[in-house]
């Protein structure tokens, strides 16, 4: 078979079919990836490492199954992005941090392995803010990714590597782990779909554990079929994660065209607050207000797509900022601990004592907002201060979950702008952590309380770089909220190719 | 709240992490700003009294009704291959030294670089 020069446009559902119905190849599919990906990848560096000889003898592997009349799976040669924190066996892995420098993955990821059982190739390790900490790509010990939209603008993160490779047409799907936003985030930044599944919905086993009461694994796709899809694949019980829940999961395909018609969306009252706030304080630059004219234009086309707007209160979304990063900091101080030198990664060539290797391993190995936050989790959980941080960090979370759950008496789904505005500049943060950290504000809610929630394209503002809207839903009706966000998909188009502004595009 | 740099230090050696001078200036500064910030919390009245100890899971949990036994786990040389030093079968580190004068049971450590680390 010819190589198709398109095929790499095309979404996974449309190339899985081809190639289950041997109209095209899995080789075919995967060299036009590869082709695109080497026009693309030096505008946006998303790759650590592309694992070529292996994708390509995986995809023969997929063509020599559909030859000999096996079906692969709903995933048959579909090009798969992993974000550098997923463990593949054999692949190295490092979450883009100097202390998993020659890290080799010991075993693979459940939900890896659900892709690999579903006929996926898996063609690299996608860049990451380190040990997914951060919103914008530039925390990655290794290399800055750009955003395809405008390549002196940050895709955003941690997610960043796996959301600007779709965006920039190098794979159709790329995995990313969301703790407070590391998917929904850097997909709105670069004008894509990006889902968060309720927690305890994707086993975790093999994926490098940052903070544990939020973390989850999910999709990045260009549509929200895809999206759907490949929650549907990577979904599901496992033995080897004690928090993945015993629920089936149904048909996330089957419900998805039937629209919104009376469905209740709800909207967040203490939204005009925040945007106001933020209009106020962001002297320059208009995003702002363009994110609150595109929420309203959002709002709009629900409407017209056969919602019902209700109105929600959610008082504690001010306070979601300081809760998720006392907590996530806590979490992370504990599960980043293992990370001393002795049993994996880099040690220190200079330590002399047990106490050394720690110290030194550590001290040299993490990047400065790992330390941070390792620093900041500490300070959380220390004696004398445990009560008044942490203890009052859950208290002001249960307060948050008690308000979704009224707000999801009244809505069926809630909506929120995704991000606060669209990509910022590259370094234009990067000395302020804590404006950094305000770009999670509509994200923490859900990963706080577990909610699924999917971030889908939802206009540009005046700098022509994407806005996103996202929809949330009750804990395990993923159905629900990919079924709205299909409709708002559908009624208002916003899937447009990137322009890669700012480079010398190859692309087309 | 503004972070001594004495109070920096504390917490970086709880956290087993080393800082230049200028680090420790730059992150008192940094955490400062940050725990102004987190310092809202102390102002809303949310949950009194009923505080929960942790971030309670956002699902119940069934409890896993599998037999407790023992199946296969990671092998011991495939654990192995990823650790930084190793001896028979062991990961190896250097001597644990001792970590204070009080405790001076233990062997005493031969060659350079005695001291006290923690």
């Amino acid at each position: 078979m010819t190589c198709n020069p398109d095929l790499w446009g095309l979404p996974a559902e449309e190339l899985a079919r081809r190639i289950r119905g041997r109209e095209v190849s899995a080789a075919a599919a995967l060299e036009s990836a590869l082709e695109r990906t080497a026009r693309v990848e030096p505008l946006v560096h998303a790759y650590l490492e592309i694992f070529e000889e292996a994708a390509r003898a995986r995809a023969g592997e997929i063509d020599r199954e559909v030859a000999a009349g096996k079906d692969p799976g709903p995933l048959a040669g579909v090009p798969v992005a992993l974000k550098d924190n997923l463990n593949l066996e054999g692949h190295r892995l490092t979450c883009a941090s100097r202390i998993l420098e020659g890290y080799v993955a010991p075993y693979t990821a459940t939900a890896v392995q659900r892709l690999l059982d579903a006929g996926a190739v898996i063609v690299g390790r996608a860049n990451m803010d380190e040990f997914a900490m951060g919103s914008s790509c530039e925390n990655s010990a290794y290399q800055e990714t750009r955003n395809p939209w405008d390549v002196a603008t940050v895709p955003g993160g941690s997610s960043g590597g796996p959301a600007a490779a779709v965006a920039a047409g190098s794979v159709a799907v790329g995995i990313g782990s969301d703790t407070g936003g590391s998917v929904r985030q850097p997909a709105a930044l670069c004008g894509v779909v990006g889902v968060k599944p309720t927690y305890g919905r994707v086993s975790r086993y093999g994926l490098v554990a940052f903070a544990s009461s939020t973390d989850q694994i999910g999709p990045i796709a260009r549509g929200v079929r895809d999206a759907a899809l490949v929650t549907q694949v990577i979904a599901g019980h496992d033995a080897m994660d004690s928090t993945s829940a015993e629920r089936p999961v149904g048909d996330l395909l089957a419900t998805i065209e039937e629209g919104i018609a009376g469905m209740r969306i709800g909207v967040v009252k203490e939204i005009d607050v925040v945007l106001a706030a933020q209009a106020a304080a962001a002297a320059p630059g208009p995003a702002p207000n363009d994110m609150a004219a595109s929420f309203r234009a959002a709002l709009a086309a629900l409407e017209q797509a056969g919602a019902e707007l209700v109105e929600v209160s959610i008082p504690s979304l001010e306070a979601a900022i300081a809760v998720y990063y006392v907590i996530a900091t806590s979490e992370a101080s504990a599960n980043l601990a293992r990370f001393d030198g002795v049993r994996y990664g880099r040690r220190s060539p200079g330590a002399a004592s047990l106490s050394e290797v720690y110290f030194d391993s550590r001290s040299e190995g993490f990047g400065a907002e790992v330390k941070r936050r390792i620093m900041l989790g500490t300070f959380a959980l220390s004696s004398g201060y445990y009560e008044a941080y942490y203890g009052k960090a859950c208290a002001v979370l249960a307060q948050m979950r008690a308000e979704l759950t009224a707000a999801f008496g009244r809505a069926d789904v809630v909506v929120t702008p995704t991000t606060p505005s669209a990509a910022f500049r590259l370094g234009e943060k990067v000395d302020d952590p804590l404006a950094m950290y305000l770009s999670d504000i509509y994200t923490t809610p859900a990963s706080l309380v577990g909610l699924p929630a999917v971030a889908v394209p939802s206009g540009f503002d005046g700098q022509g770089l994407p806005l996103s809207l996202q929809i949330m839903g009750r804990p395990f009706e993923e159905a629900t909220v990919f079924r709205a966000a299909r409709a708002f998909e559908r009624q208002a188009g916003w899937q447009v190719a990137p322009r890669f502004r700012g480079a010398e595009v190859g692309a087309g | 709240m503004a972070l001594t740099t004495e109070e920096v230090r504390k917490i970086a050696s709880l956290a087993r992490l080393r800082f230049t001078p200028e680090e420790e200036a730059a992150f008192a500064g940094q955490l400062g700003k940050i725990v102004d910030y987190i310092d809202q919390l102390q102002r809303l009245e949310a949950g009194a009294g009923s505080a929960p100890l942790a971030p309670l899971p956002p699902i119940s949990l069934a409890a896993p009704e599998d037999d407790d036994s023992p199946g296969p786990c990671l092998p011991r040389e495939t654990f192995l291959a990823n650790a930084p030093a190793v001896l028979d079968g062991f990961l190896l580190v250097p001597e644990v030294r001792r970590t204070s004068t009080a405790d001076a049971r233990q062997v005493p450590a031969a060659g350079p670089g005695v001291g006290d680390d923690l």
